[in-house]
This record gives C-alpha cells, structure tokens and sequence, in this order.
C-alpha cells in the first residue's frame, strides 16, 4: 500500500505498466487519464517511447516537465515534436503500426469490446443521441497492434450487451479468430480499463473478463454496474496501486495540475 | 490580355461565390472569416466536409443540408458539438458517416479521377449500414474485404494560410492542416484566406516552400483563423471558443437560446467585413494570444 491515490491515478498506473519502451503510443481527444499514462510510461521506463498527439509525434523523455494541451488543437503541442503528420499522410506508413498502441473510449462498449461513437438509438434517422463520429478509430483500431479501451465511467448505460451502432470493431460477435476472419490486421483491443477495474478478453471466447478489482471495489459492484454478464474468474486479484515511484513522477512531473487527482 | 491575372479577391466577393445547395469542405485551422461571410450570406442547403466548431457554426446558422465530418466534437469537455448534436437528433441534417480514413479515400478518389478508392478502416462496422455510399466488396487482387469509398468532390475547399502571393502560390508556417491537401486536391475551386499578402519575390525565393500552386482565390484576412490559431501567428482564444459552446448548448438545450442568435447576429451577420469583426473582438483579446 501506498497510501492515498486516486482511482485516476490508478488507471493511469495500470495502463502504463502495460506499455512497453519503443512503442509508439497515440492518444485521441479528450482522454485525459490515457494521456498521462502515456507520459507515465515514457518517464518511467520508455526512453525510447515516442507520443503521437494530434498528429505531433514527440519524444520529451528529457523533460522535466511539459503541459497537457488546454484544447483539442493546441498548436503549442507543436513546440515539443520533432515531426508532424499533418502534410496529408497520416494513413500513408502503416508499416510500424504494428508497434503502436492506441485508447479508446466510447459511448457504448459491449461485451466483445466493440464500441461505438456514432449515436444511441434504434434507427440511426431518429438518434436519441447522436455521438460526435468515429474519427479516425475505425482506421487505427484496424491496424494497430493493440489498443486499450479507458472508460471515465463505468455503468450499464455505456458498458452494454450489444452496441446500438458499432464505430470500432473490438471482437466483433466473438471468437478468437472474430478479426481475422474481417481480414483485420491489428491485435484488437486489451483491456478495458474503467474508475471499477481492469478486464480483458477470454481467449477462446473474446467475451469480456474480469481482471483485477481496484481498490475497495467488490465483484458484485462491477457486475451490477455492467448491462452483460461478465465472465468472472474464481479468484480476481486487486489491481496492482500505484507505486511510490509512479505516484511521485505523477504529482510532480506528469501531471503537477492535478488533473487525475480531481473528483 | 497582358497582364497576369491576380486572384485577390475581398471577403464577400469570395463568398458570393457559395450558392445555395453546394458542398463546400473547409480546412484545420477552420478558416473562419470565411465561415462567418458565409453565414452572413444566408446561404442554405450545403453540403459541408469539416469537423468540430465550425461545422457546429453553419449549423448553428441555419446553412447545412448534410455534414460529411469524421468528427463533431469540441475536444476537452466538447463530447459532440452541440448544434451538430441537437441538428442531427432532429433529423434537420442528413449525416453522411465516415471517418478519416475514409473521407480522406473519398477526396483522393476525387483527385485522381476515379470513380473511388478502398479503405480498410470501417469493414465490420456499421459505417457500411449506416451510410450506403459505402460499399463493401472484395477485391479482386487479393480477395481482401474492404470499403468501396465514392469519390467526394466539393465545389469549392477554404483553408487557412500564413502567406500567398497575388496569384495564388501559398505558403503555410509549418504546413498545412492535415487534411488541407486533400480537400484542394478534389475541390473544383479552392479558396485561401491569408494572414499576410506577400510579393511574388518572396514566393520565388523559397518555391520549397509552397504548398499550394495557382489557388483560385486568395482573401487576405490578418487574425482570419479567431477564435481558432493560426501556426506561427497566434494561439487559439480559449475563452471564446468556451463562450460560443455555453451559447449553442443552451440553445441546443432550450430550442434557439437568445444567447446563440446574438453570438451569430453580434459577430458574424452584422459585421460586413473580416476587420469589423475584429473591431468586435477589440485589439486587446486579439494581442493577448500572439504569444504562447
């Protein structure tokens, strides 16, 4: 134990443990926990790691300190890349996209781990609520070598049985070869990481597992708060907490705002 | 005829030449001024390839039949922009789904002529369904399955520069937008609004640098990308960005929330050229963001 943390802080600790140094790691709009796992990582044990944020690729493992873009297309984000895909190639080199990982939200997750920015609603003329679009996740979550699915909520409104539109295909219906058999070459999504705990996928099924439980939290609460059955293992370890080392280059480097640390 | 024609156009000659029921596609940075002369024009039914805010502004105003965007989110605390969203859920829009991968297929389509390209991104989603433009096939080299994008061919791009010359040679700081280029490959007229009008001398002294040959229009509007940045020249006006969201999600909230219609009356019918705008913005807002 390391005292106090938030459950943040935890997600960004779990997911940058998993992140290996010289991987390349892109992070969308509006994630911020995946963002400072990310320089997490890169901090702690990516030297070599490089970060792609709207369309800089970076490397600022030197640094003692960079800020979190205050909006989407902060140009000052600019000042710490050393190269910029914004010349009309950003899906021309997918060759080393074998190496990059890549996080996902959505408004919808289903149990297969395909999620859904497009809207909520039976017929697509007549939304209940129409998303903001699939951005470039239908691309990425297709090629990349793995991606990892971060929720900021975690409830049967947005973890549901079958998504009402799919934006990004996860597992598709199931099955271990539920990509291969769409010709997809990426390694398909990870973990789904929320504010509750960590899953992943059965091996053979693809169906959504249970991983670990973040602190105080029980299997019950998680399954209560999840509109499917999740496949639940006899024995579900606690989410690994934050180390004093990651939690220290998190307050003082990462993240000095506080940004993980808020409600 | 002797002279070498210049395309130097004003603000309202260029956008007199939207009409109603186009497609226009506008650039990142979000060429604004022209966003706001169009608006004034009142013009209805387009068409518009674009994403985020500015998008959300046509809506807002009343001019857009059908969106072709990968994305309508307003970034931090912007999950979906809310005049696309309260639009959309109306059914007062036709959404064409896509997404970058596949708008940026469909403008390449448009540039090199072809009825359409492949993309990958998109097989086993419901983007296919969703939108029947989109067809899925098997190709007939590798038996692969993929998405058959149409070719998407605006009428008329805008984008955003620091530089052009009278003639249409212009030059971005640092490069343009990332999907700038393809939308000037497949538009049939493209439109730059300028930070600065510069002699064709200095065009010639570094022609590595130009990054688009020979537009058909250039309008220069110094501050033209507010409340958005423009590399190398200012940052974006987050205060104002925020204020026009509060507006247009009361609205979207409300149903037409005074607070929007005098957003767009105060800062894009009532101003008739790109400088009374930035009277209207005032020196001091506009010189708080030339630094970082």
């Amino acid at each position: 134990m390391t005292g106090e943390y938030t459950v943040r802080e935890q997600m960004a600790a779990v997911l940058a443990r998993d992140l290996q140094d010289g991987e390349l790691l892109q992070v969308g709009v509006a994630m911020p926990v995946a963002e400072l796992a990310v320089r997490l990582a890169h901090l702690m044990h990516g030297p070599n790691m490089e970060l792609i944020f709207f369309g800089g690729r970076m490397n600022v493992h030197h640094l003692e300190y960079y800020p979190i873009p205050e909006y989407g297309w902060d140009n000052r984000v600019v000042r710490w890349t050393e190269s910029y895909s914004d010349r009309g190639h950003r899906f021309d080199q997918l060759k080393d996209w074998g190496r990059r990982v890549f996080f996902i939200g959505g408004i919808q997750v289903d149990q297969f781990g395909n999620t859904n920015l497009i809207g909520i609603g039976e017929d697509f003329n007549k939304l209940r609520f129409r998303g903001p679009g699939s951005v470039g996740t239908p691309t990425l979550s297709s090629h990349v070598g793995r991606y990892h699915i971060v929720l900021n909520d975690h409830n049967s409104r947005v973890l549901v049985e079958q998504c009402d539109f799919v934006s990004t295909v996860g597992w598709g219906r199931g099955g271990a070869d539920a990509r291969s058999r769409l010709g997809l070459p990426g390694g398909g999504p990870k973990w789904c990481v929320t504010p509750l705990c960590v899953m992943d996928f059965c091996e053979q099924s693809k169906r959504m597992r249970l991983r670990s439980l973040h602190r105080g939290i029980t299997v019950d609460e998680v399954q209560d708060n999840t509109g499917f059955e999740l496949l639940i293992p006899d024995a579900v370890p606690s989410t690994d907490p934050p180390s004093v080392a990651e939690l220290d280059v998190l307050r003082t480097r990462v993240d000095p705002d506080g940004l993980l640390r808020g409600t | 005829m002797s002279e070498r024609r210049e395309h130097l156009l004003d603000e309202q000659q260029a956008a007199a030449w939207v009409e109603h029921g186009m497609t226009i596609a506008l650039g990142e940075p979000a060429p604004m001024a022209m966003v706001r002369q169009i608006i004034r024009r009142k013009v209805r039914d387009l068409t518009v390839i674009s994403s985020g805010l500015a998008l959300d502004h046509l809506i807002a105003a009343g001019c857009v039949r059908k969106t072709i965007s990968y994305y309508a989110g307003g970034g931090v605390g912007v999950p979906v922009a809310p005049s696309f969203r309260r639009a959309a859920e109306r059914g007062e829009i036709v959404v064409w789904e896509c997404e970058e991968g596949i708008l940026t297929s469909g403008l390449e389509a448009a540039g090199k002529g072809l009825p359409f390209l492949p993309w990958r991104g998109g097989v086993g989603t419901s983007l296919p369904e969703v939108n029947p433009d989109l067809k899925v096939f098997t190709d007939p080299i590798a038996g692969e399955t993929l998405i058959a994008v149409p070719a998407i061919k605006p009428d008329i791009a805008f984008v955003h520069a620091a530089v052009s010359d009278a003639y249409g040679n212009v030059q971005h700081h640092g490069g343009p937008g990332w999907i700038d280029l393809f939308l000037v490959r497949a538009a049939a007229r493209t439109v730059v609004q300028v930070e600065q009008v510069v002699s064709n001398e200095a065009i010639r002294g570094n022609p590595w640098a130009t990054t688009i040959a020979a537009a058909d229009a250039v309008v220069r509007v110094p501050w033209g990308a507010h409340p958005f940045f423009s590399r190398g020249h200012y940052i974006q006006d987050v205060p104002f960005i925020n204020d026009y969201v509060a507006s247009a999600a009361a609205a979207a909230k409300h149903g037409g929330d005074p607070q929007l219609k005098n957003y767009l009356q105060h800062y894009c019918h009532e101003p008739v050229t790109h400088a009374d705008y930035l009277e209207r913005v005032g020196l001091t807002r506009l010189l708080g963001l030339r630094e970082y």
